[in-house]
């Protein structure tokens, strides 16, 4: 209808009652900063562990004695897996490169020079796309004549992939995911009823107000539209406050956090940024303070 | 007009509302029935304004407020609705502005039967019925023009009119000069004034007074008392509420007194109590 008269209603309505609209705003800002809080932890976790798993490659060796003809064919079973959607990547690893690799590892590379010659295979090393799909990509490709079968673990010989640590992170990743989930849900659903109860004092506080403007033939929307506004306007600046607090906690804390370990962790940080993250709180603040005044008013509106 | 309601000059000690001339009224009436076709339900013309047909109302199975009541008041017409406590005078108007429904029977407003009326279509109901209250029931932390203007805003009156409007109708109750005070910083039968300003700036066609000086003293009842006339004389329907003996007596209008939710009496030119001789009119 008239869209400025609404506002201006809204506007008067938190000025008649300054206490409730703080209440609110409060309300909505202690809700919003643990949310702001706990969504970047979660996915952080999240997606150090999904790093993780990146790293669990499936190494296939290659026999010395393979011609050039089978790691060909290897090769190209490989590529088959890849189209198939199962590998994501993979590399491939000569001898030289092996000896190498192992080189930089070592506290004493010295040591290698002193074997007659170089022990390791070449091999290819695979990403698989889920590493809970790893004993089909071994299947699939144990038969290639081009495989050693002397090497790697127990079970796992020609092709390996750590299988118990990969079990244990898939389950732990598990875990972190559900628990994270479940968490920020409760959070959440605990988050809307204590606004939506602190919205509704504030209109049980004005129900005669309400009933005022019923009798002289307001419509229910004609009523509602302040109390959505103002809803809206208490959620995000609400939602706004908790974001500047987030904002230095960030600044002050985590980000002084990650530097201080370097490698560790820089890069990793922030798999959520924190612009995404401020305009999702405040359009949520918004649409909480919204809704919770716009669902509240109903019962008041019945008669 | 209905003529039994008309008034004898000699007998009401009122004034006639003459700071209106007739062209203003005249045009004023023309506006006014504009705008009624437009926003509210209520049909204009001579028939009946409200017409309660045998109804009966339960608010639960214990307490009934009114029972088999059959009345009709024509347009024009001053009613009192007299009676203790708990005779269902509140329910009776609550009827009107269908705050309540009616358990059975029909109530009929305006040529419009408010048990087949919409719930979304109450608030236009609404807007034709100027509602006064015992207890005002003004908007707190609004100045008195805004709570005048809120009812022009809620039919979706431009700035203008509303400008040009509430400043009118505030200088017809007597307070062209209070318009930026609050509610609580005047006197009682100030903001019964504001209540009428805000239940008549839309010029209803019918008026309703629920008690309107339950909460005022005689004098001040009494000046409330001739804004009511004042808006009748335009030709507003009103139906108020009361158990002023004295304010009744004087008037000398048509009384509907109830007793335990039954009409008792509906007399032209009553009193409050039955008269031995009944002054005037008759029984219906």
């Amino acid at each position: 209808m008239r869209p400025g008269f609404f506002v201006m209603e809204a506007l008067r309505s938190i000025r008649n009652n300054v206490a409730i609209a703080v209440a609110a705003i409060v309300t909505v800002m202690i809700a919003v900063f643990i949310l702001g809080t706990f969504i970047p932890s979660f996915l952080y976790v999240q997606s150090t562990v999904d790093r993780q798993k990146q790293r669990l490659d499936v190494n296939v060796y290659i026999s010395d004695g393979a011609t050039d003809q089978q790691v060909a064919g290897l090769q190209s079973g490989i590529k088959q897996l890849q189209t198939e959607g199962l590998v994501k990547s993979f590399t491939y690893i000569s001898k030289n490169e092996a000896l190498a690799i192992l080189r930089k590892r070592m506290k004493d590379p010295t040591v290698l020079d002193l074997l007659p010659k170089n022990p390791l295979p070449a091999s290819f090393k695979l990403t698989s796309t889920d590493p809970k799909r790893n004993a089909e990509i071994r299947e699939r490709l144990i038969d290639n004549p081009a495989i050693d079968k002397t090497m790697g673990e127990p079970g796992e010989q020609g092709i390996s992939w750590a299988k118990e640590t990969t079990d244990r992170l898939l389950t732990i990743a598990k875990f972190i995911q559900y628990a994270g989930i479940a968490l920020i849900g409760v959070l959440m659903v605990a988050s809307v009823l204590l606004i939506g109860n602190t919205i509704r004092l504030s209109i049980f506080a004005r129900r005669r107000e309400v009933e005022v403007m019923r009798l002289v033939g307001a419509t229910n929307w004609f009523i509602r539209w302040p109390f959505v506004i103002e809803g809206v306007i208490c959620g995000v600046i609400g939602a706004a406050i908790a974001i500047a607090l987030l904002w230095g906690a960030k600044v002050g804390v985590v980000d002084q956090f990650v530097q201080d370990n370097g490698g560790l962790t820089k890069g990793e940080a922030g798999p959520i940024g924190f612009v995404t993250l401020a305009a999702l709180l405040i359009v949520s603040g918004g649409v909480v303070g919204a809704v919770g005044s716009g669902v509240t008013l109903r019962r008041f509106l019945k008669i | 007009m209905s003529t039994g309601a008309e008034p004898d000059q000699a007998q009401v000690p009122t004034t006639e509302p003459e700071m209106i001339t007739q062209e203003e009224r005249r045009q004023r009436r023309r506006d006014g029935e504009r705008r009624i076709d437009r926003r509210s339900l209520l049909r204009p013309g001579d028939g009946p304004m409200v017409i309660l047909d045998k109804v009966t109302k339960r608010y639960n199975e214990s307490s009934v407020a009114l029972r088999d009541v059959s009345a009709s008041i024509e347009a024009g017409e001053f009613v009192f609705l007299v009676g203790p406590s708990g005779s269902g005078k509140s329910t009776f108007i609550r009827l009107l502005t269908r705050e309540v429904v009616a358990t059975s029977g029909s109530v009929i407003v305006g040529g419009r039967d408010l048990r087949k009326l919409r719930r979304s279509k109450v608030p236009m109901l609404r807007r034709g019925i100027g509602c006064v209250f015992q207890d005002y029931k003004l908007l707190p932390g609004r100045t008195v023009y805004e709570n005048v203007a809120y009812a022009l805003q809620v039919t979706g009156d431009d700035q203008r009119s509303i400008r040009r409007k509430v400043p009118e109708i505030l200088s017809l109750v007597g307070l062209a000069d209070k318009g930026e005070r609050h509610p609580n910083e005047l006197s009682g039968g100030e903001q019964q004034r504001v209540s009428i300003a805000r239940a008549f700036v839309n010029h209803p066609r019918l008026l309703i007074a629920d008690e309107p000086t339950g909460n005022l003293d005689p004098e001040t009842s009494i000046d409330i008392m001739q804004l009511l006339y004042r808006i009748n004389r335009t030709g507003t329907t009103v139906v108020m509420a009361t158990h002023d003996r004295e304010l009744v007596d004087k008037m000398q209008m048509r009384v509907i007194a109830l007793e335990d939710g039954r009409i008792v009496r509906d007399q032209r030119r009553s009193r409050y109590a039955r008269a031995e001789t009944p002054a005037g009119g008759g029984d219906e």
